[in-house]
């Protein structure tokens, strides 16, 4: 069930009402409740995936149990390795058994050695990257003593499976999620409003912004031969707005749509096109994802790698960029991709004596304002980033190069065709953004703004009438497809 | 704990590059700014070389505070 969609507007009131006014007596009913009715929304798409949640789903709770139960270390261990295996090993054969298997035969091909093409036809089951994540961090974290396992099945399935944010995030951890299912949840009006005007904001974002931007981007990307070096410059910078609009946007429904249960997640981005360098933008975008592997992924590898200094810190971020490539996407774009955010991190590494980590465990706080005079390091920033989503759009690495090639060597002229309806809606996000950039989303009001309720009305109806005139037509969000 | 804390505490100013740290037991990495996770590595790199011991990985991944740290250290060095 998309977000967007009328299935959506139709399945929220519902479960949303029973489990209030209908069914609130009793925690555990409540959430059996949201547990069958994640489960209706996953199984909107494909009921037959739902297996694999729940194979995932069970096997994590039982792991849990067990490494806690141990002492022993290699016990523990053992344990682990099993919720490893078995959930890298799904993700290893949706995702990248093709990918794997077509490389290693170009990789004969290129030796001389003829191997016939050979592929299965797999599906990608939607969302399998982001609940594989969430389980396999709460086996990790009982098997550092972080976390306590949970004796209660239903509230860890719920966990795993929770709908607003089973199927592209946040990732959210067990330390933060768990308890909620835990306790008690009281309805509070402040938050189910501003949780509201969230969900509103990110439907702005998704089908005004993003769904307006996609057909831009499509057409450049799928003939970019034909197009002038202008054209192209504006295709990736549309795009850069079309994916933060898309995956913001989604990720402002799933936390909004969280809060009118009663539900409080992490913050997944805080406004990260206003980044000053590169550590900051990796702080500030898909935080859920970059603080997974930097918890999971980079601490270890660089404890590791500790005794070869600076080479050392920067080969397990290397690698950590990698596996992030990796994990979007099963293709060499998406490896290039993160590759190029690595080597972004040289000048941070080795130049200065302070350094500052792809991930934040601050991600609440906007200690450092950004002020007027930070622009140009913005958009410095902001072009950097956008090369790499060159490589992260286009379709084949030889496609991303032979559009670089003609931005560089072509006389940028005015591009054609400019699509100056989505360039208005962008204007109006990011100027929104920037006079909210101290709150929580774009349309967020504290009791200290004082915003008069008649100019609040007013932009909630502007919206809602620019939602209903100027939607683009209806697009998976991009992110499902990791 | 109260020497390994004025200990630490140097340690932490001098990597952090930030004289006006002051560390309790409870301290962690969220309470202070410059502690992110690359300096947290350097960290462990100093406290190593001060005390002239060797941590295990198992034993830095389950840090949970500077308290644990500070237990850590005091173990190694009694044994």
């Amino acid at each position: 069930m998309l977000f967007n969609s009328f299935e959506f507007f139709i399945f929220l009131p519902i479960v949303f009402v029973l489990y209030w006014f209908v069914l609130n007596k009793k925690l555990s009913i409540q959430n059996v409740l949201l547990l069958v009715a994640s489960y209706v929304f996953y199984g909107w798409w494909d009921i037959r995936f739902l297996s694999l949640i729940m194979l995932s789903t069970i096997l994590d709770y039982y792991v849990g149990l067990k490494i806690h139960s141990t002492e022993e270390p290699k016990k523990r261990k053992h344990w682990l390795w099993l919720s490893m295996g078995f959930n890298l090993g799904l993700l290893g054969f949706f995702k990248y058994f093709n990918f794997f298997v077509d490389s290693w035969i170009s990789a004969f091909n290129s030796i001389g050695i003829e191997m016939d093409p050979f592929a299965l036809n797999i599906i990608l089951p939607v969302g399998i990257s982001f609940y594989t994540f969430q389980t396999m961090s709460y086996s990790l974290d009982i098997h550092k003593r972080k976390l306590e396992p949970t004796k209660n099945f239903v509230a860890f399935a719920t966990f795993v499976a929770f709908f607003p944010q089973l199927v592209a995030g946040p990732i959210e951890r067990a330390s933060n999620l768990l308890p909620q299912f835990l306790q008690r949840r009281k309805f509070n009006n402040k938050l189910a409003v501003d949780g509201l005007r969230q969900m509103l904001w990110g439907l702005f974002k998704k089908v005004i912004i993003a769904d307006n931007c996609a057909p831009y981007v499509n057409d450049i990307f799928a003939d970019y031969s034909t197009q002038s070096s202008g054209t192209l410059i504006l295709g990736v910078i549309i795009f850069a707005f079309q994916i933060y609009a898309d995956f913001s946007g989604y990720t402002d429904i799933a936390i909004g749509t969280a809060r009118l249960f009663g539900f409080d997640f992490k913050r997944n981005f805080n406004f990260p096109y206003f980044s000053r360098n590169i550590s900051e933008f990796w702080k500030r975008w898909h935080i859920s994802l970059s603080s997974w592997l930097n918890d999971y992924v980079f601490t270890p590898l660089a404890i590791n790698f500790r005794n070869y200094k600076k080479q050392g810190i920067f080969a397990a971020l290397f690698l950590t960029f990698l596996i992030s490539g990796l994990w979007h996407g099963a293709g060499w774009t998406f490896i290039i991709w993160g590759g190029l955010h690595g080597l972004y991190y040289i000048p941070v590494i080795f130049s200065k004596k302070r350094f500052t980590s792809i991930s934040t465990n601050k991600s609440g706080s906007n200690k450092q304002e950004f002020a007027f005079s930070d622009i140009p390091k913005m958009i410095l920033t902001f072009l950097m980033v956008c090369l790499t989503y060159i490589f992260f759009r286009a379709a084949s690495v030889a496609d991303a190069l032979g559009y670089i090639k003609i931005i560089f060597t072509e006389i940028p002229y005015w591009p054609s065709g400019v699509p100056y309806k989505s360039i208005l809606f962008i204007i109006i996000l990011m100027t929104a953004e920037w006079f909210q950039r101290g709150k929580e989303h774009g349309l967020q009001f504290n009791e200290d703004t004082k915003v008069p309720l008649a100019l609040r009305w007013t932009i909630y109806i502007s919206l809602l009438l620019l939602i209903l005139v100027f939607s683009g037509q209806q697009q998976q969000f991009i992110y499902f497809q990791f | 704990m109260s020497n390994y804390i004025t200990e630490f505490e140097t340690l932490f100013r001098d990597v952090l590059e930030n004289e006006d740290i002051v560390l309790t037991p409870e301290t962690i990495a969220s309470d202070i700014e410059e502690w992110d996770s690359i300096n947290h590595i350097y960290l462990v790199v100093e406290i190593e070389k001060h005390f002239g011991i060797k941590f295990s990985s198992s034993e830095i991944l389950q840090w949970q505070n500077v308290g644990e740290m500070i237990d850590s250290v005091k173990a190694h060095k009694e044994n």
